[in-house]
Order: C-alpha cells, then sequence, then structure tokens
C-alpha cells in the first residue's frame, strides 16, 4: 500500500452487512478485510494476484482482493465464505470439496471455493472442464489437486471423464479395473 | 484392480475404498475458512509491526549502519542491529552459523541487517528505507563446483562437509563390467512455495518471557535455539504452531522467530512479522541443486557391479540442515534398491552466495534417485532389455540388509510392486492421432525411510488424558501444516480406544506439552503409532476399571466405546467419559520412546523401517514447442496398513505434482549470487490444468497388531517422480533429459536432431 496520508470515506456491503470505513484510497481490498481482529479467510499469498489466495466475490464475481484498491468498493457488493454459509452454491462446493478432501493446509481454500461458487452462481450448468478454468487463477502447494478433481466430478456430474486408466474397449465407467 | 495378480493391491479413493472414506472435522473448518493460521492478525491490544531490512547484494563487508533516522520516525517502536541480540547471535539446525542480523559481513541477498516494530505495517516500511547501510562488495562465489577453491564464506573455508560411503573393492568390480554407463545430472533449486510465508505472533507474557504462535515444524526444537538467541532460559520459551499454510521442511529451519521476538522482548508489545512473498523468495530456504557424475557398470547378464557417484550440493551461505541432507543424498545414491557388487558414493557440501538451501521434502533422497534410476535405464537399454526386466535382475529381496549392510524392515517386496508396475494401464499404447504430441511412458522407483536415521538422536512422545467434559485428548508436539495428521490421530485413537471421532480433541504443536520431535524425516506417523500402541490398551483398562467398580461388574465385561464405557452383553453404555473424568480426574497416560531401529546390537546406519514407491508415467511431448505434458501418473506403494486414506492419497498425490514442478518448471536460478525470481508469476508450481490424472495403489496386507504396522507417506511420492518422467519423455520421443527442470528449447533441439520437423 501506497501511503498517502489522505483518507477517503466508504461505504459497501460486506457479506451482507453495511460497512462504512475511512482509508486511504489505494488500500487494497485484502488489507482492508486483513486488519486486526478482521476477517481472516481472505489470505495474502503472493499480493500481485497470481496465487488465489484472497480471492472474494465482489458483486458476485470473483478477483483477487490484493488487486482491488478501497476506491473501486463504493456501493459495492463484497462477499466471502464467512458470509455465504446459506447459499445453496456455497453449500454444494463445499461439501464436495469436504468430502474428497480436496485440501490439505487450507490457506488458498476459501479462495478456491470462491472461484468455484462464483462459477455456479454466473454460468449455466458449468461442465467439469469450466468449473476447471475458473481455477486456473487459484494455486494448491499441497494437494496436487487430485482431491480437486474429485469434487469437481461431484459438482458437475455427467458423462465419465476419458481416463488414462481406463480401457477404452470397456463400455463400464472408469473400466472394469 | 490390476490383472494377472493375486497380491493384496487396492486402489485408494476409488468406490470399493469408500467404506474406509473418513474425513475429519478439521476439514470441513478449513473449508469454511474457520481455522486460525499463524499469519492472521490477532486482536492483541498494542499490537506492533514488525519489518526486516534484508542487505540485498550478494556477498559485501558492511562498512556502516546507522539507524537513527529510522528511529526517529513516526509510529516507530523499537530498530534492532546485531548490537541488540541478547545471546548467540546465530542459529541453525546443525550449525549455528546464521546471524540473526548480520553485523559486518552479509553472505547472500537476504541476510538479514536491521529490524523494525512499529504501529502499522506502512511505519514500519517506511522506517527500513530511512535505514543507512554502506556495503563494500566482496567477491561472489556463484559456483558450487569451484566454491572451494573460492573466497572463503566461513573460517574454515567453503567446503562444509564431504563424505564417502563404501561398500566392495569399486576398481576391480569396474574392471570386471562388460558394459559401463557414465553420465552427468543436475537438479534445480526448487523452492517449496507453501502458501502461507513465513509468518507468526510473538507475545510477551510479562515476566520477561515469550511465547511465539508462529508456523513451524517443531516447536521444542525451535524453543530450544530461540531461547539460546534472545538470553533466556527454555522454560520462559513458549512456542504455539498453530495451523501452517505448507511447510514442506521450508518452515523445519527457524524463520521469523528471532526478530520477531528480539522485538517483541525490546518493545514488550507483541509483535507481528510476516514474510512477504517477495522477501519469501528471497531469504527463504530452497532445496539443494546437485551436479552428480554417475558411473554405473555391470556384467554381459545385467547384473549390477559397480556403482560410483560424485556429487557435489550446493547449500548455500549457511549450513541449516545440509550436512544431513548430503548424508541423505548418499545413502540414496547408492542404489539402496538394488544390490550392486561394489559402490563408491562420495558427496561434497559446499558454501556459496546463492541463498541458502536446507530440508525439502525428499531430503536430497528424490535427486540421488533421480540419478539412480535414470542409470538403470541407460544400461537397460544398451543391453536390449526393457526397464522392467533390468530391474528384475537386480532388486534385492526382503531379509537381505540394506545397500549399507544395515537391517532394513520393507512391508512387501520391492519385486511385486515392479510386478504392478509392469501391467499399469499407462502402458497402453495411444491411439496417436495428432502427431503433434509425441506420447510415451516409463517408471522408476524408489525406497525411502522414516526417521532422522544413522543413530541420530530420535525420541517422541505424546500423552493421553481425560478433560473435566469427559474429552479424550491427546496431544503431540508434531505440528499440523495440512498432512491431515490431526485426522490420522482421531482414526487410531478411535479405532483402537475404541470411541467415536467426536470424542477426541488432538492438540498439537505446543512446546509446553509432550515432545514429540521434529514434524519432519515422515516420522510422525510412526510415532503416533508407537505411542498409542503404548498407552491406549493399559488407558481403556484403568477407565473400564473405574466404570465397572461404579456399576458393580466385573471390569472383563465392559469395554470403551462412543460416549463413554458399554457393557459387552447387552451392548449398553452404562456411563459417560464425563462421569469418569469427574471421579477419576484427568488420568494422565504419557509415553516417550525412540523412534524404532533395527532390533539387536548393530549400531544403527541408515533408516531400519523402509517404504517402497513404483511410479509409471505417461507423458505427451509437443513437437512445435518442447513443451511436455505430464498425462496421468500410477503410482504403486507399499508403506503399511492405510489409516486414514484421503490422508495417504493426498500425500501421495500432493509429493508427486511437487516432484513434477521440479521436473518441468520449477528452479531459481541465480545471477552473481542473486535469485532471478521473486515472486509466483516467474516461479511456477503447476496449476490445476498441469496436474495430470492420478491413481495409488496401495499393495499391503499388514496385520494391525504387527511390530511395525504403519510408515509415514509425506515424502514417498516424490521419490520416483522426476526419472519417471523422463523416461516417459524418452520413451515418447527417445531423447534423455538429465538436467532438470527440462528446457523446451533444448529438448526441441534434440527433438530436432532425431526427427524430421514437424
Amino acid at each position: 500500500m501506497i501511503p498517502t496520508g489522505e483518507t477517503q470515506s466508504l461505504s459497501f456491503r460486506l457479506n451482507g452487512q453495511p460497512l462504512a470505513v475511512e482509508v486511504p484510497p489505494a488500500t487494497s481490498l485484502l488489507d482492508l478485510l486483513r486488519g486486526p481482529g478482521g476477517l481472516t479467510s481472505v489470505r495474502a499469498g503472493c499480493r500481485i494476484g497470481r496465487c488465489g489466495a484472497c480471492t472474494v466475490l465482489l458483486d458476485g464475481r470473483s478477483v483477487p482482493a490484493c488487486l482491488v484498491p478501497a476506491w473501486r468498493l463504493e456501493g459495492r457488493r463484497v462477499d466471502t465464505v464467512e458470509g455465504l454459509a446459506r447459499d445453496p452454491h456455497y453449500q454444494a462446493v463445499a461439501s464436495a470439496l469436504t468430502w474428497e478432501s480436496a485440501l490439505q493446509c487450507g490457506y488458498c481454500t476459501p479462495g478456491i471455493v470462491l472461484s468455484l461458487v462464483s462459477c455456479l452462481r454466473n454460468e449455466t450448468e458449468p461442465d467439469r472442464d469450466r468449473l476447471a478454468e475458473a481455477l486456473a487463477g487459484n494455486l494448491c502447494r499441497c494437494t496436487g489437486y487430485g482431491g480437486l478433481r474429485r469434487a469437481l466430478e461431484r459438482l458437475a456430474p455427467g458423462r465419465p471423464r476419458a481416463s488414462h486408466f481406463s480401457d477404452p474397449s470397456d463400455p463400464t465407467p472408469g473400466g472394469s479395473s | 484392480m490390476i490383472p494377472d495378480t493375486d497380491l493384496p493391491v487396492q486402489t485408494l479413493g476409488t468406490d470399493r475404498q469408500r467404506e474406509h472414506w473418513w474425513v475429519g472435522p478439521e476439514t470441513a473448518r478449513r473449508v469454511a475458512g474457520r481455522t486460525p493460521y499463524a499469519t492472521d492478525v490477532p486482536p492483541l491490544d498494542g499490537l506492533l509491526h514488525g519489518a526486516v531490512l534484508r542487505c540485498g547484494v550478494a556477498h559485501a563487508r558492511v562498512v556502516s549502519l546507522d539507524v537513527r533516522g529510522a528511529r526517529a520516525m513516526p509510529g516507530v517502536r523499537a530498530v534492532v542491529t546485531a548490537e541488540d541480540v541478547p545471546g548467540t547471535n546465530g542459529f541453525g539446525i546443525v550449525l549455528r552459523d546464521q546471524p540473526v542480523l548480520c553485523r559486518d559481513r552479509v553472505r547472500f541477498e537476504g541476510d538479514a541487517v536491521a529490524a523494525v516494530a512499529a504501529d502499522t505495517p506502512e511505519q514500519a516500511r517506511a522506517a527500513l528505507a530511512a535505514i543507512e547501510v554502506t556495503y563494500e562488495p566482496l567477491p561472489i562465489v556463484g559456483d558450487a563446483l569451484s566454491a572451494a577453491e573460492a573466497w572463503p564464506l566461513h573460517e574454515g573455508g567453503n567446503l562444509l562437509a564431504e563424505h564417502t560411503l563404501r561398500r566392495g573393492e569399486l576398481d576391480a568390480a569396474l574392471a570386471r563390467c562388460a558394459l559401463v554407463v557414465e553420465q552427468d545430472y543436475r537438479t534445480p533449486r526448487q523452492m517449496h512455495a507453501f502458501m502461507e510465508t513465513e509468518g507468526g505472533v510473538a507475545i510477551p507474557d510479562g515476566r520477561g518471557g515469550l511465547c511465539v504462535q508462529v508456523g513451524c515444524q517443531s516447536g521444542h526444537r525451535d524453543r530450544l535455539q530461540l531461547a539460546d538467541i534472545l538470553g533466556l532460559a527454555p522454560e520462559q520459551v513458549t512456542i504455539r504452531a498453530v495451523a501452517t499454510g505448507g511447510a514442506f521442511g521450508g518452515k523445519d529451519e527457524l524463520t521469523v522467530q528471532p526478530i520477531a521476538g528480539l522485538l517483541a522482548l525490546r518493545t514488550g508489545r507483541p509483535v507481528r512479522l510476516q514474510l512477504d512473498r517477495f522477501e519469501s523468495c528471497r531469504s527463504g530456504i530452497k532445496r539443494h541443486p546437485v551436479v552428480a557424475r554417475v558411473t554405473t557398470g555391470c556384467d554381459r547378464d545385467g547384473r549390477l557391479l559397480a556403482h560410483r557417484v560424485d556429487a557435489v550440493l550446493d547449500t548455500g551461505a549457511y549450513a541449516s540442515l545440509g550436512p544431513a541432507v548430503l548424508e541423505n543424498y548418499l545413502d540414496h545414491a547408492t542404489a539402496p534398491l538394488y544390490r550392486i557388487e561394489a559402490y563408491q558414493v562420495h558427496g561434497r557440501l559446499l558454501y556459496t552466495n546463492n541463498g541458502v538451501a536446507g530440508a525439502f521434502r525428499g531430503f536430497g533422497g528424490n535427486q540421488a534417485t533421480f540419478a539412480v534410476e535414470s542409470q538403470m535405464d541407460a544400461l537397460a537399454a544398451r543391453l536390449g532389455l526393457t526397464p522392467v526386466e533390468f530391474r528384475r535382475r537386480n532388486l534385492r529381496r526382503p531379509g537381505e540388509p540394506g545397500s549399507r549392510g544395515q537391517p532394513v524392515r520393507w512391508t512387501r517386496p520391492p519385486a511385486e510392486l515392479l510386478h504392478l508396475a509392469a501391467r499399469s494401464p499407462l502402458w497402453r499404447p495411444s491411439p496417436g492421432e495428432d502427431p503433434r504430441w509425441l506420447e510415451g511412458t516409463g517408471l522408476a522407483m524408489g525406497g525411502q525411510g522414516n526417521g532422522l536415521g544413522d543413530g541420530l538422536p530420535d525420541a517422541g512422545g505424546g500423552r493421553l488424558s481425560l478433560s473435566p467434559e469427559g474429552r479424550i485428548r491427546v496431544e503431540f508436539g508434531f505440528v499440523d501444516y495440512g498432512q491431515n495428521l490431526t485426522e490420522l490421530v482421531i482414526r487410531r485413537v478411535s479405532e483402537a480406544l475404541p470411541c467415536a471421532p467426536e470424542d477426541i480433541d488432538v492438540v498439537l504443536g505446543r512446546s509446553d506439552g509432550p515432545d514429540s520431535g521434529p514434524t519432519s524425516a515422515s516420522r510422525s506417523t510412526v510415532v503416533v503409532d508407537q505411542v498409542l500402541r503404548a498407552v491406549l490398551p493399559g488407558w481403556a483398562r484403568r477407565l473400564c476399571a473405574e466404570a465397572a467398580r461404579r456399576a458393580g461388574l466385573p471390569p472383563e465385561a465392559l469395554v470403551c466405546g462412543p460416549g463413554g464405557i458399554w457393557s459387552r452383553t447387552p451392548k449398553r453404555r452404562l456411563c459417560r467419559y464425563r462421569e469418569l473424568a469427574a471421579s477419576l480426574g484427568p488420568v494422565p497416560a504419557e509415553h516417550r520412546g525412540d523412534f524404532p531401529v533395527a532390533p539387536g546390537p548393530t549400531p544403527p546406519v541408515g533408516r531400519f523401517l523402509q517404504l517402497l514407491i513404483a511410479t509409471v508415467a505417461r507423458v505427451a511431448v509437443d513437437r512445435l514447442s518442447g513443451r511436455v505434458r505430464v498425462q496421468a501418473l500410477h503410482h504403486i506403494t507399499a508403506a503399511g496398513r492405510v489409516i486414514h486414506p484421503p490422508g495417504y492419497l493426498g500425500q501421495i498425490e500432493g509429493a508427486a505434482v511437487m516432484g513434477l514442478g521440479m521436473t518441468l518448471t520449477e528452479d531459481m536460478p541465480t545471477d552473481d549470487g542473486r535469485y532471478r525470481f521473486d515472486n509466483l508469476d516467474q516461479y511456477l508450481i503447476p496449476t490445476l490444468q498441469d496436474a495430470p490424472e492420478q491413481r495409488v495403489d496401495v499393495l499391503d496386507d499388514t496385520p494391525a497388531d504387527a511390530d511395525y504396522p504403519v510408515r509415514g507417506v509425506g515424502e514417498l511420492g516424490i521419490e520416483a517422480v522426476a526419472p519417471a518422467i523422463v523416461a516417459a519423455i524418452e520413451a515418447a520421443c527417445g531423447v534423455r533429459v538429465r538436467h532438470l527442470p527440462v528446457d523446451p528449447d533444448r529438448l526441441l533441439a534434440a527433438l530436432r536432431d532425431t526427427e524430421h520437423p514437424v
């Protein structure tokens, strides 16, 4: 953040609640959300918009919070996993990720959840490939993405994916092995 | 299942496996973002923010350092330099040769010279800019191969360690070889790239001591180092290892603890310090790059006779765990899975100005296995044998000693894994419709040991007790940085006691709790198993005896169960754990024991508890760009019983993709001792799109009551990935890559030499 000395009054909605802040306009949304005692699900990883650990929903679409300056927030809506408990897309994503154990350290996970929620919310029945594309900006260093792939199959069921492990001449899904 | 086999093999994560699939409460908490991490900003009164001035030069004398301007900056509460370190100004698990704050000399660009605590992070950073330092450049030692003769970075010169392992008469064996292959291998300076950078909070306790909440791997060991640096008694320092966003060895060494602690003691206020990604890249440890010349020979039947390795490991400016990494590299370089008449494995560990290298998943072993397995393929090809047949002729059998003459305990014979790997579906020829992509399949094998090994002190303990609320409290000193250790403990206790998973609280990572030893060397699972086997039966008997006394029944008629103590027949709960806690108190039971080594009088050499993997890789090479896509990885593992299937699967898959990154994209090159990259836009770790389809098979039928029923699998998955991928690349396009990561331009050039361009 560039200390400018000058601050700006802003109001926006965070997880459904109106919020008024007085901050330097160049403050990143990431720093704004993570103040002392603030939200902890929005996490700093790279601060250049590459890793996705700080992903939030801005007016319902996923963005890296580290690249959103505070001045852009006026009148807008910011959502994080803390505010989505009753959202059906969130519930579907969270239960698929949990059941498939699609995480280890979990630091990147809320960001992954929000990228998926954004895709499910804004697109009509996205298939697995589309959901995977929606995760292009989310890095995970622990899992090798295996659990995540399995979770995507749960979220977008359909024709079994062509597998290198199944015999192409075998009609049963996933092969007889 | 894999056809043509009666072996006890199962594929993890398939429908058939799902009845054993169990996901613990911690996973749901992490999905919901409710788990606190070390770098959260805690709501503490008077919290200050720390920042560290890194020198930014590879090698220099510090001529002057003036912090007066910084002290006068707004919001600044303390500025510290080397003068302010009350105890030993040095840290390092093996040698304390890395200054907390450098006094008169800096040896890599991430060396710290001063640090600030201020009211806001911005004020702290602004104050750093006001510190004036002048450096006088010194010659840069940028190449490990010539470092021994270069400007000495430490007293005693740049050769930090040198070791040779030998068996048999190498020259005589070499003379008898019908075929000898000699090749050079290089592996990269891989970065851990954990998603949560190094960080934590140091909180003064008001009595001269402090508590540090930090992402780390060994609270007890950190405490000893930290107390020594801060001039405190160990009891005055408490480490709380809260959830850590990935470590992989990169937080085994001290990171922010010394400077955060120093600033907290100096100001009497809590100080939060987190490295940003730039600072983490420049100052954090990396994997040791290795350059090795390997000479391996066999007779005309393909029986291995002689094997020589000459390796140089670049440990960077300070030792950290380098000497231990060298030992493990050499151990793996002896080609432990294969019977070889004679070997001589020689390695040198050199100081340079290239950052600092230390612990990283695989710990030198996977660098060695890359060279060893590549040599096996080279000999097989020259002899006209398949890679499978060549290995089959040389694999060790159960009951034989290990490569260093030590007793080893595998859970299955290596030949069984080879047998299964040879039958992997990934060997099926592909339709190969697109002429742009050349496809191929390759395999490699790897072995690995659990524990610190080589007779190093390696004790670990844990504690069991009952809370006043009747919760079964299980404590270990280990850190859960995502390896599903919490789930493993819950699973193991709930099965063995038995009780419901919901009855258990797992408490980890407190230096004032039981000392389990470091969370490293794939040792936690084994320690957990050993401790629980020692304490659970007696503990269950004590609870049942009390319940029996209350119910007026014989103790044999009762068992532990969900929520409390049950009668066997009729199956009925007689009392709750809470009621037992009220009458018995906490019923503490503790066990501490040495990590298992070979029974008998043999002095420990290498590692006793061993585990195995065979990895089959399927790749596609792009004839236009020279890029390699790994389509699928098939792992066959033998590591004892699987306690927590999602955890086991995740460890193998995660380590394998980390190994894929090291093979294809990951390296932190240095120019004149300075890193070329400083964030994740340049240093490329695999994304979901780069990650292959994977299958993990487990070969096991170990009974729960076997002597050593489990192994830790945190590092197993990385062991054989790199050589399997380069073998598959060779099968696809005829080019064997020996320098990692694979350089697409060089691969393309080599491709053009071997075929007509597309």
